[in-house]
């Protein structure tokens, strides 16, 4: 039970990660960013040919993962959901499809085995008979770190009090003087680089490989539709209920991990469509 | 007049050059992008390159058609109507994995072309070439079959996981697969009456499982001594969260990723300690002349990975060779009891220092291998009795080192290195 308490934990701060620029893109550009999973796939490969194949330092490769995350979100906002101008359907099939192009630029540039990312942190602690490793050690806490740096930022600045503002209503926004297409582009860059940085620590978990970006997704679109729009702390508890879940359900049936993942997310939808810890929307 | 005329007779002439020169086709059904299927693929290449160079085969130029699988079930099959209905060929060398090779098994049943594959061992095949001889004639498995893989594997868990490291209880970790099943079967079934280790728990898990630490933990807590992993499809993750997370056991098995020198490089260097059964030659198999030369064509053909074909590739090298020869004995393919018949014969004796070192022959019907009492008609010759004068074992246990290197464990007559435990677990 212990080592399920530890790995869950340490999972789920990993999952909030994750989620929490998938949640923001929703909550504010109200899109379901479905080539949310490229960042992941991008910032992790872009790591590890800084650091594995350049041999570069570790800060070059984070800064190399994150800018081409944020690049990559903002590229995406101006070329496609502005062009698209609101209309979701188009802007959710454009992204899936972007998703599976960077998938194949993926296999051409690195071929489509599996590479495995040297730990960020090598070492390994056994805690109440649990081997936890530095490496998703480190992981955790900086996904804390990040995770409490963008509430701050959300709760304390203007620009993070307008894309609360665009969030619960963009009309009302923009008559108080908020520029909604300029909070939406910074929202799509930072959830770019939360992406890709969520990738870095995701492959150092687990491995690199081309489809890598579709787990991460399905775990961002259960947190997002589990926890509610707009809601850091729903995002960070489901992360937390989705990592224990999969821990507990792992450690007892490894083959139905991720099943009660998806039966969470019809039982929210139909019981619950504005998730646990969600806003009613009014329209 | 005369310009059409001379028109008609070049083309007649170019069309009647392409057929001699591509008169026996080839399909190559596999994996196109992976090592698997690119050593066998490369291997029967390099083979009808040397082949039309020496002349052909009957007179005529062998060619090849590729059909890429990606080691989909679905896509298998169409690979194989692809091979047989478009590409109509004489011949296939399969470089497929075992679920992808009984996907595609009822087409070869119906279109009763010659195959041979290089890499599937599932036991349940051979079982159809014994239940039904006269369907399964187009079909030869020229890699040791699984429970013979197994059989040699437990006595190298009785003479030295139970009797040098004095292992008492094992927990199996394997893939969802059905070589995963087959593998898990034969060792649950084998391990604790002939090698008097306890099989503790089996934990099955999905082939797109990225995250083992809660499975490692089920394993430990399963009071086992050691883990035995079966891992075909995805096995480097496996393998490198074990050394990442430096579980406390020693782990051993099946690990297919293990299986070429490309292991290191794709695990990030946390490889280390994984000790894995490999058909024959495996990495760190020291080579006889004859396979060395092929393997030194191959690295100066290819300049990608894998930079060593894998045992497969070996397989498909001297596999093809003998599927012509027997074409050639039986007047081609079409005959396929002929071919058949004439591909049993077949007996290639390769030796090393003057010893009978790799014999790539198969199985006659009703042949009676003395451990397993069993047949294996059509399935490659192989010895699992030391001193192994009749052919080369079934399998080979390697171990890759901490250090990067790698080497033969077991059978003791053919060992480069000893078996030990990762420094974590001493």
């Amino acid at each position: 039970m212990t080592q399920i308490l530890i790995q869950g934990m340490l999972l789920s701060g990993l999952y909030a990660l994750i989620a929490m620029g998938f949640m923001l893109i929703f909550s504010i550009g109200r899109t379901l960013n479905l080539a949310y999973g490229a960042y992941l796939l991008v910032g992790g490969y872009v790591y590890f040919w800084l650091c594995q194949q350049m041999g570069l330092p570790q800060i070059v490769g984070f800064a190399g993962a994150v800018t081409a995350g944020v690049l990559m979100g903002l590229l995406k906002h101006r070329l496609i959901v502005k062009t698209l101008n609101g209309d979701h359907v188009a802007i959710e099939i454009s992204t899936l499809i972007l998703a599976v192009v960077l998938q194949a630029g993926v296999v051409l540039l690195f071929g489509d085995s599996s590479k495995i990312l040297l730990p960020i942190v090598p070492g390994v602690v056994t805690v109440a008979g649990a081997q936890v490793t530095f490496n998703i050690l480190t992981a955790t806490l900086i996904s804390w770190a990040v995770i409490i740096g963008l509430y701050l930022y959300i709760s304390r600045t203007h620009t993070g009090r307008a894309m609360q503002a665009v969030s619960m209503d963009a009309k009302g926004a923009a008559l108080s003087g908020v520029d909604p297409d300029r909070i939406n582009l910074i929202t799509w860059g930072i959830s770019g680089g939360l992406g890709a940085l969520g990738g870095v620590f995701f492959a150092s978990y687990t491995q690199l490989y081309p489809g890598m970006w579709v787990a991460p997704l399905i775990i961002s679109v259960a947190v997002v539709i589990v926890g509610g729009i707009g809601s850091i702390l729903g995002t960070l508890v489901v992360a937390h209920i989705v990592g224990f879940m999969e821990v507990g359900v792992s450690s007892w049936s490894p083959e139905l991990r991720g099943v009660f993942t998806m039966i969470l997310i019809v039982a929210v939808l139909v019981l619950r469509p504005q998730g646990l810890f969600g806003r009613e929307e009014t329209h | 007049m005369k310009l059409r005329l001379g028109l008609i007779a070049g083309l007649s002439a170019g069309l009647l050059a392409t057929t001699a020169l591509a008169d026996i086709k080839v399909g190559f059904i596999g994996s196109l992008s992976s090592d698997t299927g690119l050593s066998t693929l490369r291997g029967a290449q390099i083979a009808i390159d040397e082949l039309n160079d020496a002349g052909g085969v009957m007179g005529q130029q062998v060619s090849m058609v590729t059909a890429d699988t990606g080691e989909d079930v679905i896509e298998g099959v169409k690979a194989f109507e692809y091979l047989a209905e478009s590409a109509e060929v004489d011949f296939i060398i399969s470089g497929s994995i075992d679920d992808v090779s009984l996907g595609w098994m009822p087409r070869m049943q119906e279109y009763q072309i010659p195959t041979l594959d290089t890499w599937t061992s599932y036991i349940g095949i051979i079982d159809m070439v014994i239940e039904d001889p006269e369907v399964m004639a187009p079909y030869f498995m020229n890699i040791a079959s699984d429970e013979a893989l197994a059989t040699l594997y437990i006595n190298f868990g009785a003479e030295v996981l139970k009797a040098k490291m004095g292992f008492e209880s094992v927990v199996i970790l394997a893939e969802d697969t059905a070589f995963g099943q087959a593998i898990t079967g034969l060792v649950t079934d084998a391990l604790a009456p002939v090698a008097g280790i306890d099989v503790a728990d089996v934990i099955v898990y999905d082939i797109g499982t990225v995250d083992f630490a809660p499975i490692f933990s089920k394993a430990q807590n399963s009071g086992a001594d050691f883990i035995y992993q079966v891992s075909s499809v995805n096995s480097q993750v496996i393998s490198s969260q074990y050394v990442k997370l430096q579980v406390p056991m020693a782990m051993t098995g099946v690990n297919v990723s293990a299986l070429g020198m490309e292991y290191w490089e794709d695990t990030g260097g946390a490889g280390g300690g994984i000790s894995t059964l490999s058909p024959v030659p495996s990495v760190g198999f020291p080579l006889d002349p004859v396979s060395q030369g092929f393997v030194d064509t191959y690295q100066s053909k290819y300049d990608t990975r894998p930079m060593i074909p894998h045992f497969n590739g070996f397989n498909a090298y001297h596999g093809l060779k003998q599927a012509m020869a027997a074409a050639e004995a039986a007047g081609g393919f079409s005959d396929v009891a002929a071919w058949n018949a004439e591909m049993l014969k077949q007996d290639l004796i390769l030796e090393k220092d003057g010893q009978l070192w790799l014999r790539y022959g198969f199985w006659q019907h009703g042949e009676v291998e003395e451990v397993t009492g069993r047949t294996y008609p059509q399935n490659a010759r192989f010895d699992l009795t030391s001193p192994y004068e009749d052919a080369q074992p079934s399998m080979v246990v390697i171990q890759w080192k901490e250090d990067g290197t790698v080497g033969v464990v077991y059978p003791f007559e053919y060992a480069s290195t000893e078996f030990e435990l990762p420094s974590w677990v001493k």
